[in-house]
């Protein structure tokens, strides 16, 4: 079964989404802003 | 003195096995940036390219690279006082903590799901041919998860440095 870790840039792209998931979570539910 | 040259001596560690460990994942994505399917004949002869290919890659000093990346990580953070509020994500030390969690995941990922199945695919452990050639798969994308992780965890360790005004 295909999956977006078959290639590297689905890898990366995966990768960013997730840093801006985190983001967004820490900021406004941990810290509050 | 002696505290601060602590905190460099961990942090120069924590770098130094931290680019031996994600930096073997990341040539792993620069050279083979697609999945090859292993067949049962590349696994089933143990004289063919693909699998002596296989057995000649480095397979333990990159898995060990990984604990002494994070136990320089945590002495880093135990040794700045913050452990306990990076852990349990209170205050600023949560933009650190976040990347602890991030990091942690990827060590269990390399050594609970990563290696017992290379294992398999190298015949460290005996498993049948469809299992080898399975476990070839999950090893990859054990692999390109933690490359994926990787990302949001340098971004965390870079803002919980140069970066607190993001999170104000």
């Amino acid at each position: 079964m295909k999956s977006p870790f078959d290639t590297a840039t689905g890898t990366i792209a995966l990768g960013l989404l997730l840093t801006l998931a985190l983001y967004l979570i820490v900021h406004s539910l941990v810290l509050g802003g | 003195m002696m505290v601060h040259i602590l905190g460099l001596m961990l942090l120069w560690v924590h770098l130094f096995a931290g680019i031996i460990w994600i930096g073997h994942n990341y040539a792993n994505v620069v050279q083979r940036p697609g999945f090859r399917a292993l067949r049962p004949e590349d696994l089933g002869d143990e004289q063919s390219p693909t699998y002596m290919a296989l057995l000649g890659r480095e397979h333990g000093t990159f898995r060990y690279a990984a604990i002494v990346t994070w136990l320089a990580g945590v002495g880093m953070l135990w040794q700045r006082g913050m452990l306990f509020d990076a852990v349990t994500l209170r205050g600023y030390p949560a933009i650190i903590g976040t990347g602890f969690w991030i990091g942690t995941l990827m060590l269990l990922n390399l050594w609970l799901v990563l290696w017992p199945h290379q294992k398999k695919v190298l015949g460290f452990v005996s498993a049948p041919l469809e299992e080898r050639v399975r476990s070839a798969r999950i090893t990859f994308l054990s692999a390109r998860v933690n490359t994926m992780l990787s990302m949001p965890l340098l971004f965390f360790m870079a803002a919980s440095q140069h970066g607190i005004a993001l999170f104000a």
